[in-house]
């Protein structure tokens, strides 16, 4: 019905029939439910006008005024900049950080080893709306509050636990052969980190860079906290003031979301082998 | 140098940035929640909060419990998000990586799709279900109009119901959790299926006898994930209901309470917050409970 299977026969995951039908309408149906908002949208913002013509119907003409206003008016592009700088920023010093203390703690024996990667663990447990005041006031007290810094700080510090245990698996799975000849070699300690295991451990270290930056990049909760001034917020923080920029002009703000959400999907059809890499822990090839 | 002072050293510099960024982010603003949730706090005493007297340190807690108004609303609607996210995306993320896993054609196509709607941002998903529900030009209400033409009110002001549309803005897009679990099925090694096939289980036995008990470990993460995510729901709230028509949720109250709220209740905010950390960890001890080996095996009569 949709193509011929092409499974061999002593396959011990050979498909019968009657899953493969199963199968592929459960495929469809994820299609559908993943496609559907983001069709619809986008299929509106052409429509010039939405209340005329709304719900299912198909545009009649393309109309492109909304887009044309998105990018004359709203400057679209600071606010993929300010996103691009806070998640890219805050993931390299997170991940920086935490490849340093997961090298030592998979590596190395010491005091209080346990206690310490039972406080990095629980940290995944903490939930973020509850740290609001605290952290806000932290912030402010800083001085980094409305600052792309103080975003940037909070970047750097949250999300501690997923990334600190992908990259310590990946250290742990090194053979400490190598280490040794390099120590015997004459490395120092931090030669044998710099020059052998962090370059051996990048596969690791990447994957976790990964998913901190994506999910970085759709933070909304600190970035629509910290931030105030329109000029320094991120795409997902600018989402909520565009319901009252764009009043009643529907059209243009269909159009402003389509432009918001379409980077990121471009950006995942380039590299959606590393997310999926990433994500199923190496298991699955994009 | 001696050596041992030489590692000692490399050791406490490589772990100084982490546990300074811990203490900073997490242990200092948890010892701020616990203390302050039994104090006077608020835009009387803005600088300088006080230890409520003996015999009258609960007293936010009494307020939050007794007084607030809209806590048990959002504790109510947390736990049952929570609830519907363990119920839905479970069942569904389990579905979704079997179907994938099995390699037909278009299977990897199915798979990138599926993902797309887990790289945009919760807050842009949210603004497009907005659209979507929108009373006077979303797709929702044309479906709605078509079996009740004189419905012409925003379903996301109908209590009860704008709950559901609230869970439905997220819960089908499980994407990330799905490739997690379908890297774990890959990992299984194809002679366990062979042997399987020896032993009759076929078809979709197969999957419930060797592959699901298999990839237990990471069903659990996928539990624990849906649930604390319902249980910590904002963006959605944010975007389609603002918390109004009793849609509120643990974590509006408490930015509400802390921030937004004219009357900077700040001691107050952090209360819930420690409610908030408490019940969530209850929620992962339970979670750990059901799968632990032990309640396993008690519930199959072994």
């Amino acid at each position: 019905m949709l193509g011929k299977k092409k499974i061999k026969e002593s396959n011990p995951m050979s498909v019968e029939k009657g899953e493969a039908v199963f199968a592929y309408v459960v495929m469809a149906v994820i299609c559908l439910i993943a496609l559907f908002p983001i069709v619809w949208v986008v299929m509106s913002s052409f429509k010039q006008d939405l209340l005329a013509s709304p719900g299912f119907s198909l545009p009649e003409s393309i109309y492109l005024g909304g887009y044309v206003k998105v990018f004359t008016q709203l400057g679209i592009g600071k606010y993929f900049m300010n996103s691009l700088i806070c998640a890219t920023t805050g993931t390299v010093l997170s991940i920086t950080m935490l490849s340093m203390a997961a090298y030592v703690v998979a590596r190395y024996e010491f005091r209080g080893k346990g206690f310490i990667v039972g406080c990095f663990m629980a940290t995944m447990f903490v939930p973020t709306a509850a740290l609001t005041f605290p952290v806000y006031t932290l912030v402010k007290n800083l001085g980094l509050f409305n600052t792309r810094a103080g975003l940037i700080f909070i970047y750097a510090c949250s999300g501690i636990a997923v990334s600190f245990m992908v990259i310590r698996n990946y250290f742990a799975t090194i053979p400490g052969e190598l280490e040794e000849a390099a120590r015997i070699d004459g490395c120092t300690y931090l030669q044998t980190f710099t020059k052998i295991m962090f370059p051996i451990a990048r596969p690791g270290i990447f994957t976790a860079a990964v998913l901190a930056w994506l999910n970085l990049w759709n933070e909304f909760y600190w970035a629509s906290l910290v931030i105030i001034d329109k000029e320094k917020m991120t795409v997902p923080a600018i989402l909520s003031q565009f319901t009252t920029s764009f009043a009643t002009d529907y059209n243009g703000l269909l159009s402003a979301i389509v432009i918001i959400v379409i980077p990121p999907i471009l950006l995942y059809c380039f590299s959606s082998k590393f997310f999926i890499e990433a994500l199923s822990g190496g298991a699955v090839k994009g | 140098m001696n050596k041992k002072v030489a590692r000692t050293i490399f050791i406490i510099l490589f772990l100084i940035p982490s546990c300074v960024c811990f203490l900073m982010f997490y242990a200092y603003p948890i010892v701020q929640i616990i203390v302050t949730s039994f104090c006077k706090w608020d835009y009387t005493n803005l600088n300088n909060p006080q230890f409520y007297g003996p015999g009258e340190l609960l007293t936010n807690y009494q307020y939050i419990f007794t007084q607030y108004p809209y806590f048990w609303e959002a504790l109510k609607n947390s736990l049952c998000w929570a609830l519907v996210g363990v119920c839905i995306q479970v069942p569904l993320t389990l579905l979704v990586a079997i179907v994938l896993s099995k390699g037909l054609k278009f299977s990897k196509f199915a798979r990138n799709v599926y993902i797309v709607p887990s790289v945009i941002s919760s807050a842009a998903m949210g603004l497009i279900f907005l659209q979507l529900y929108n009373a006077r030009y979303g797709p929702i209400q044309q479906i709605i109009q078509k079996f009740k033409p004189e419905f012409t009110d925003s379903i996301l002001l109908v209590e009860g119901v704008n709950f559901w549309a609230i869970v439905f803005a997220y819960v089908f897009f499980c994407g990330t959790t799905a490739i997690m679990l379908l890297g774990q099925i890959h990992g299984i090694a194809p002679e366990l299926y062979e042997a399987g096939k020896i032993d009759g289980a076929k078809g979709w036995r197969r999957e419930w006898y060797i592959t699901i008990p298999l990839v237990k470990p990471t069903i659990k993460t996928v539990t624990t994930l849906a649930a604390t995510s319902g249980f910590l729901l904002y963006n959605e709230v944010f975007f389609l209901t603002n918390g109004a028509a009793g849609t509120k949720s643990i974590s509006y109250i408490i930015r509400e309470l802390a921030i937004t709220s004219s009357r900077t209740q700040y001691a107050r905010a952090n209360t819930i917050g420690a409610v908030q950390i408490v019940i969530g960890l209850l929620l992962v001890v339970v979670i750990n409970a059901v799968f632990s080996e032990r309640s396993i095996k008690k519930r199959r009569g072994e």
